[in-house]
């Protein structure tokens, strides 16, 4: 009987659930799976098509278990493998992942794919996300915002309803001409306490200046519109559900790829990821300030008036801060320029 | 005696010929494990991470796979099936969290609420997964601790060290310890795990020491970056960019000496607390576990791996993990009392565990 088989592989037997271990070698005898003792004598015996053989992974020791709830245990992974080649079985992952100048491909494709889904994948899943959002989603969220904010922030507005109604004027004017139209919005007058001179959109189109900025405005309504402007810029343009839905693309990029790149790799992901996202920041101000500029031309004002309030800033409080990689906003003076730059430009093309 | 002092076994050879005292040790190499991880990451990727629950799997089955002990490797049996369910479970929770938490805040603190209800309950599960897909010689393992006591290790404890301003963190990690290794089972054997707090506290104190000192060394540097600040309002405009740029270097310096500070000093009480709780674990009453890392060698080839991978974008990550792996288990031991021939024969596995472990997903992963 011994004669008929052919080794597969030598190593060791294990009774279902017990630590004991035989000294075995696992033989194919024609028709069954055999482990045998070193008398020759059967510990377990099964069909290949009933036996279960763990996939390669590096050179771990590889495992046969049996029906019974037995197992034969071997480090010959060479054996095993040339056995199951012969059968027509081989692992496809394990050949992949095998030390060789292929795996230069691999990385390289690797990272190809990571920055693909970066540069495209999560943008554009970050437009559908927008896209199928529906509008009731942007006003709970704006209304709750704003709810707190009322609550931990701000104070009733101390301005008289007469410059309350000149601003409200300027303010319908350009909004009529918005995307959304004068029905889209709603402008709020708070005190703003500590968030001090300011002025912020929620996505729902409630917008919100508070009497600090007001006052640091003085008589120029013109300005204070212009500000306005560039707050309906971020509504329109729905700039707060896209910072959310690309921060939650982004934090799942890095958690998918996380597998392991270790705990420190992760932090600094997230770090990376978090400069990233004020470097989107940036853009968005940006851009909000160019449709500011825009509206203001087609309402037939002052298509610089935002950059006065920047000259304020500067003049006022003192904010002479260059961009850098940390902050939110770009820099007042390079703002104030880019403004005046696209303002000529939007004239000359307007005659 | 000898074996809660955890840095006196390598210094007494002739005792451990007498008994039998066995090293683990990693067999895996940092070549072998990079085609493993790259192939991991790119499948990864192009399936947009569903294969990461394989991905796991292939990787933990390296790593257990390459730990031997008395010539013998350790096995992990999960799939990726199991891992991946619980993930989705897992994920979809935190989705439903965040975006209640946006857009209707009410819900989205109850669910959270009830996430933090859940944890203990769901640390146990993933405690008791993680034991039962590892095996040993043809044994499984298996946890039996409960949501109660996860919830003393791993909520009341933090919690405790943190508002006694770490004062109280041995006490916390001698729950952690004591709740994952008393609830440790193998076969039908059980493990004890009685961290003395002499033991944890000997180690918190030279790492409370260090956390002074770099206290001070931080507000050395953050006053450093503030009086940067300071000056630069006062100053002409056309000094601004250089000052600016100055006060951002020391701030990014602050940032990156604190971090390495405080990441040291935390793999620092890490390595000394798993010594003293590891030589204070018995296995099946007789037989003794023991650790004894350098405290500091750890340290340095966790951060200098880290430095390296860094460096390297990333490529040296499998050199890194499978250098922190050889080193814990190098210095990983176990000193059996009796022939091991024979204490392994007699070892059974417990039987209904692990059928069970077919119908369990992972729920929270905490590696131990």
């Amino acid at each position: 009987m011994a004669s008929e088989d052919r080794l597969i592989a030598i190593g060791e037997w294990h009774p279902a659930g017990s630590s004991r271990s035989v000294p075995s070698r696992l033989v194919d005898d024609g028709a069954n799976i055999v482990a045998r003792d070193e008398a020759g004598g059967a510990l377990a015996c099964a069909d290949l098509a009933a036996i279960e053989i763990s996939p390669r992974v590096g050179a771990i020791p590889r495992r046969v278990a049996f029906p019974d709830g037995s197992l034969f245990e071997s480090a010959d992974n060479d054996a095993v493998d040339r056995f199951l080649k012969g059968k027509g079985r081989s692992g496809f992952i394990n050949e992949l992942e095998r030390f060789h100048p292929r795996l230069i491909a691999v990385v390289a494709a690797t990272v190809l794919c990571g920055i693909a889904i970066y540069r495209y994948a999560v943008p554009a899943l970050v437009e559908v996300a927008v896209l199928v959002t529906p509008p009731i989603v942007p006003k709970i969220m704006s209304a709750s915002t704003i709810e707190t904010m009322d609550r931990m922030l701000f104070d009733k507005t101390q301005l008289t309803s007469e410059r309350q109604d000149n601003i409200r004027e300027g303010f319908k004017a350009i909004a009529a001409l918005s995307s959304r139209g004068d029905a889209g919005y709603t402008l709020n007058f708070r005190k703003g306490g500590v968030a001090g001179p300011n002025a912020f959109a929620l996505p729902d189109g409630t917008l919100v200046v508070t009497d600090e900025l007001v006052e640091l405005a003085g008589d120029d309504t013109e300005m204070i519109v212009g500000v306005l402007a560039h707050e309906i810029g971020h509504v329109d343009l729905e700039h707060s559900l896209r910072q959310i839905y690309r921060a939650a693309g982004i934090a799942g990029l890095i958690m998918m790829i996380g597998g392991d790149v270790g705990s420190g790799t992760e932090d600094l992901l997230v770090q990376g990821a978090g400069l990233l996202s004020l470097s989107y920041s940036r853009g968005a101000e940006s851009a909000a300030d160019r449709h500011s500029v825009e509206l203001m031309q087609k309402a037939g004002r002052d298509p610089t008036a935002i950059a006065r309030f920047f000259d304020v800033l500067e003049e006022k409080l003192d904010d002479h801060l260059d961009t850098s990689i940390l902050s939110t906003h770009p820099g007042t003076p390079e703002r104030r320029k880019a403004i005046l730059d696209y303002a000529a430009e939007v004239r000359a093309k307007a005659q | 005696m000898v074996a809660t002092d955890a840095t006196s076994f390598p210094a007494a050879p002739a005792q451990d010929a007498s008994s039998d005292f066995h090293r683990l040790s990693f067999t895996g190499s940092g070549k072998e494990y990079f085609g493993i991880w790259i192939v991991n990451a790119f499948l990864t990727i192009v399936t947009l991470g569903v294969y990461s629950a394989w991905a796991k799997v292939r990787r933990n089955r390296y790593f257990y796979g390459n730990t031997v002990l008395l010539g013998r490797a350790f096995e992990y049996h999960a799939t990726g099936g199991q891992i991946l369910i619980g993930r989705l479970i897992v994920l979809g929770y935190l989705i439903l969290y965040n975006v209640m938490l946006i857009f209707v805040p009410v819900v989205g603190i109850i669910l959270g609420l009830l996430l933090l209800v859940f944890v203990p309950f769901l640390v146990a599960r993933g405690l008791r997964f993680s034991a039962r897909v590892t095996s040993y010689r043809n044994v499984r393992f298996d946890f039996v601790g409960r949501a109660g006591g996860a919830f003393l290790a791993f909520i009341v404890g933090p919690v405790v060290a943190v508002i006694s301003f770490g004062i109280l963190a041995p006490l916390a990690s001698r729950w952690a310890w004591r709740y994952i290794g008393s609830n440790m089972r193998y076969g039908d054997r059980a493990f004890v795990t009685e961290p003395r707090l002499a033991d944890l506290y000997k180690t918190w104190a030279l790492v409370a020491v260090m956390v002074v000192v770099g206290l001070l060394v931080f507000f050395f540097f953050a006053s450093l970056t503030l009086s940067t600040l300071v000056v630069a309002p006062g100053t002409g405009l056309g000094q601004m960019p250089r000052l600016q740029f100055g006060s951002y270097v020391f701030g990014i310096l602050t940032y990156l000496v604190g971090a390495a500070l405080f990441t040291a000093i935390g793999l620092f009480y890490r390595a000394g607390i798993r010594n003293a709780a590891w030589s204070a674990t018995i296995f099946d009453r007789k037989h003794r576990l023991l650790s004894n890392m350098s405290r500091s060698d750890y340290a340095w080839v966790v951060i200098s791996g880290f430095v390296v991978t860094i460096l390297t974008l990333g490529l040296m990550r499998p050199w890194a993990a499978v250098r922190v792996a050889r080193y814990v288990n190098d210095h990983t031991a176990v000193r059996f009392n009796g022939n091991v021939g024979e204490i392994f024969d007699r070892i059974e596995a417990q039987g209904s565990a692990v059928g069970a472990e077919f119908m369990d997903i992972e729920g929270f992963d905490i590696g131990f």
